[in-house]
């Protein structure tokens, strides 16, 4: 084409790629100390020792701050006492969370007089990790994971639990397009997509697994196998939409979701379970040693005497959705240790 | 990412078919067809039309992102635990990178192969990992610390950088290194003042384009607890408020936007360095942009107030022997062996699918989201930014999340977590894509215009044949990534390798996760030595 007489419009000159040449002289742009600098000189020496003046000062003021997401450590301000290391597993808004932090961490604190720090975990894995490392002290477990959690921490004790979790269920949903009515007959249930929730959910997998079996249903069959929505929530939104048939929730979320009416239509309750024991509270070993041997009792009198007539107690049982806490015992559990070797989810 | 450095030039294209590149686009048609059939896409329905309400939710809930202020204060915090993440993760993956590159560049090994190659092999174990894995791990062994989220970006960018650090290195010229050595300078002041000063430009700006990575990957972090944005669009997540999700998307769409202009701008001055004359003079935005990263990892410091002492504390031993003994030996089980084999096939369909998926929207979209050359009028230039915003906030949105909205509207299978895969990798590629057709000679198009063609036979004949090298070279690489991210889709149920290892740490099976871990990086291998090979057809 070079070699017709025919001009071509006039475009923008080519980016070329950087050739080896630029590499070479791109440095010059970069480089320290030049002559003509028009920034204050700035020699490579001042530069480096700056940057290492200014990463030395912030390293040590950091060793006096507490990370925005890391465990507080075991001796808190108030010294010799010590510090309780409470965590839960947040299921509701960020912003509830941020309340929730607070008022049990208060409400803790004035009742046992100790120096309570409060830690959002996010996924149980990680606060099962933490309970063993003695990160936390107080943790609200599921009934699988704290049985995981005592597993895997020997001499840690089961505090107390609510009202509900004694005696609590999981419900059946399936999409009204399956036509089928409400029946404590589970076996229908095995011709259809399926979903649980989270993998290690007590209320969501494990118990319902159980009683699909306890019906001659194998909870790891289903048409392409079951699904694991990763929460209650998510599994209410996928049996609405009809990707899956069938699913499986715990019953307080069912309750809530259905008095807010935000449950589609599309979903309908199958069955209930029968009842099982669920969330409770799990006391490390350390934490008495550190903070006294009576501190299980003061926990359990602490818990149990909290009343929903009096307006602070109130504000903690109904972040937690209880009526008032119980006392529980290691052996509530031990059905949920036996099943979870079943599943493959204790080893 | 190494392809961002060395995209490979607009070569002449060859005037004669070559056979090697025919035979490996048949043995692509070959596995995209496979895949899709594994997908069940032949074999059935699997659409779900019904859930459409569902999806509708979610894309409706983007006009109407949760704006109130106690909601915005929390993001706030969150957005600047992610930054310091990201910041502190970046630079430590830098400082991991110059130390490997030491030990992986051909100039340390001369002739020495076997030394080199293992190395090399070496550097494959961190690399094969996704960042979310490594956070899975580091939280087991150091608890609730911030050093949780600096390694888990760290490590793995640290060993991919180390990989790339050591190609610049081998690749500058060598006249003044090898000057030095005849000079009779010692090995390691022959390479300080004969190597690294001419391949400083390379490394400061992959340097700034790993900082741009690590704002994205720090928010996938969040997503398995270490706190920052993506916790919190986890918690909203976990409750289908779209809304809540909505606002941490957009607020990780500016983040990422912010530090891809930046990134860009830093590595465009080093490309096209502005000296005034021919005076030896320091290029003020560079030494800006130093000096606020330096100001910037100062601060992540201090607010994240990290202290190296945690790493060497007896706690972090005892949990690191603990975790050690439960996990050696691997777990050889018949069933889990099996069970790994099937596993790690839905795995390389997902990615298959994902990366046939992503380079057809990649192909199509890249033309309306470059910019345009000269002049044009305001109406391709607003499809222009949309586009372009379009697919901001496809790769904004994390793969966990496409992955069950699209359950919403597809039924359960290999397929919704492939596609969640292949519109993430989209936004990227997308991207990767419109600034290769930048590049690009403009000449051949504007001659066609010249000479009369249409706008659909100028890009036809113009543009294609000069963009598909560089997009498929961009689309191997990315299929290395995918079966990496596959992982992520996995940990929340969308099937493969990650959910197999989802359920084993969940029920804390510390030697069947070093199993799944190990199919993990030969499996990552595998699909780099694949895509190398196909890379090198295409040159």
């Amino acid at each position: 084409m070079s070699s017709q007489p025919f001009v071509l419009p006039e475009v923008r000159r080519v980016r070329t790629h950087p050739l080896p040449e630029d590499v070479v002289s791109s440095p010059r742009a970069a480089r320290s100390g030049g002559p003509a600098s028009l920034l204050p000189p700035l020699t490579r020496r001042g530069f480096l020792a700056g940057a290492a003046a200014a990463l030395t000062a912030a390293g040590l003021a950091a060793c006096s701050r507490t990370s925005p997401v890391s465990a507080p450590s075991a001796t808190g301000s108030s010294g010799s006492t010590g510090r309780l290391r409470i965590g839960a597993i947040p299921d509701q808004d960020p912003e509830v969370l941020q309340r929730l932090y607070g008022t049990v961490a208060d409400s803790l604190s004035r009742a046992l007089d100790l120096d309570v720090a409060y830690q959002p975990v996010t996924d149980y894995g990680a606060a099962v990790s933490l309970f063993r490392t003695g990160d936390l002290d107080l943790v609200w477990f599921g009934g699988l994971t704290g049985v995981q959690a005592r597993l895997q921490t020997p001499g840690a004790t089961p505090i107390a639990q609510r009202d509900i979790d004694e005696a609590f269920h999981s419900i059946f949903v399936v999409n009204a397009a399956t036509g089928l009515p409400p029946s404590d007959d589970l076996t229908p249930l095995a011709g259809l997509r399926f979903t649980y929730g989270s993998e290690t959910s007590t209320s969501g997998r494990l118990m319902p697994a159980y009683f699909l079996q306890q019906q001659g249903v194998d909870p790891q069959g289903f048409p392409g196998g079951p699904g694991f929505s990763g929460s209650h929530d998510a599994t209410l939104g996928l049996v609405a939409s009809g990707s899956y048939q069938a699913g499986v929730l715990n019953e307080q979320v069912w309750t809530t979701r259905t008095r807010e009416g935000s449950v589609d239509p599309a979903v309908v309750r199958y069955a209930r379970t029968p009842a099982f024991h669920d969330y409770h509270w799990l006391l490390g070993p350390a934490a008495a040693d550190r903070l006294g041997a009576d501190l299980p009792d003061r926990l359990i009198h602490y818990f149990t005497g909290l009343s929903a007539d009096d307006a602070a107690d109130k504000a903690v049982l109904d972040l937690f959705g209880a009526g008032s806490f119980i006392t529980t015992k290691a052996s509530n559990y031990d059905r949920i240790e036996e099943i979870g070797r079943q599943l493959g989810l204790v080893s | 990412m190494t392809a961002v450095l060395d995209a490979p030039a607009p070569a002449r294209p060859p005037l004669r078919r070559v056979r090697a590149r025919w035979a490996w686009g048949l043995g692509t048609v070959v596995v995209v067809g496979w895949s899709l059939a594994g997908a069940g896409l032949f074999s059935g329905d699997v659409l779900n039309p019904a859930g459409r309400v569902q999806f509708g939710r979610f894309a409706g809930a983007a006009l109407s992102p949760a704006l109130d202020p106690a909601f915005l204060q929390v993001l706030a915090a969150s957005v600047l635990v992610t930054v310091a993440y990201a910041v502190l993760g970046a630079t430590l993956a830098v400082l991991l990178g110059a130390l490997g590159a030491v030990l992986v560049a051909r100039t340390t090994w001369g002739r020495r192969r076997l030394g080199w190659t293992l190395a090399r092999g070496l550097l494959a174990v961190p690399r094969g990992l996704h960042e979310a894995v490594w956070g899975l791990l580091l939280v087991n062994v150091l608890g609730l610390d911030p050093w949780v989220g600096v390694l888990a970006i760290g490590l793995p960018y640290g060993a991919v950088t180390a990989k790339v650090f050591a190609d610049l290195l081998d690749e500058v010229p060598r006249a003044s290194h090898d000057a030095l050595l005849a000079a009779g300078a010692g090995r390691v002041p022959a390479v300080l003042y004969g190597l690294l000063p001419p391949a400083s430009g390379g490394l400061l700006s992959y340097s700034f384009y790993r900082l741009e990575c690590a704002v994205r990957s720090a928010v996938v972090l969040g997503l398995i607890g270490a706190g920052g944005l993506g916790y919190q669009l986890s918690l909203s997540f976990s409750s289908l408020r779209w809304e809540q999700v909505w606002s941490c998307v957009y607020a990780l769409a500016a983040l990422c936007l912010l530090a891809d202009v930046g990134g860009r701008a830093v590595r465009r001055r080093l490309a096209a360095p502005h000296t005034p004359g021919d005076r030896l003079a320091r290029d003020r935005v560079l030494t800006a942009a130093v000096l606020t990263t330096l100001a910037l990892v100062a601060w992540s410091w201090w607010y994240l107030a990290i202290t190296p002492a945690t790493l060497l504390t007896d706690r972090t031993r005892q949990q690191l022997t603990y975790v050690l003994g439960a996990a050696w030996p691997p777990d050889t089980d018949g069933d889990l062996v099996r069970s790994i084999g099937s596993r790690a096939v839905d795995t390389v369909q997902m990615s298959v699918i994902a990366i046939a998926v992503a380079t057809a929207g990649a192909v199509l979209l890249a033309g309306a989201a470059a910019r345009p050359a000269g002049r044009t009028g305001p109406g391709r230039r607003l499809t222009g930014a949309l586009v372009r915003i379009g697919l901001l906030l496809l790769r904004a949105v994390p793969p966990p999340v496409w992955a069950l909205v699209l359950l919403f509207v597809l039924l359960p299978g290999v397929l919704p977590g492939a596609l969640a895969l292949g519109v993430y990798t989209l936004g990227v590629l997308g991207r990767l894509a419109a600034e290769a057709t930048e590049e690009l000679d403009p000449r051949p198009r504007a001659a066609l215009a010249a000479l009369g063609a249409g706008p659909a036979a100028g890009w036809l004949y113009g543009v294609l044949p000069g963009a598909t090298g560089p997009v498929l070279a961009f689309a191997l690489y990315r299929w290395e990534v995918a079966v990496r991210d596959s992982v992520l889709v996995g940990l929340l149920g969308a099937g493969g390798l990650g959910a197999l290892l989802a359920s084993r740490v969940g029920a804390f099976d510390w030697a069947a996760v070093t199993s799944v871990l190990v199919a993990m990086v030969l499996l990552t291998l595998a699909v780099d030595l694949v895509g190398a090979r196909a890379r090198a057809a295409l040159r």
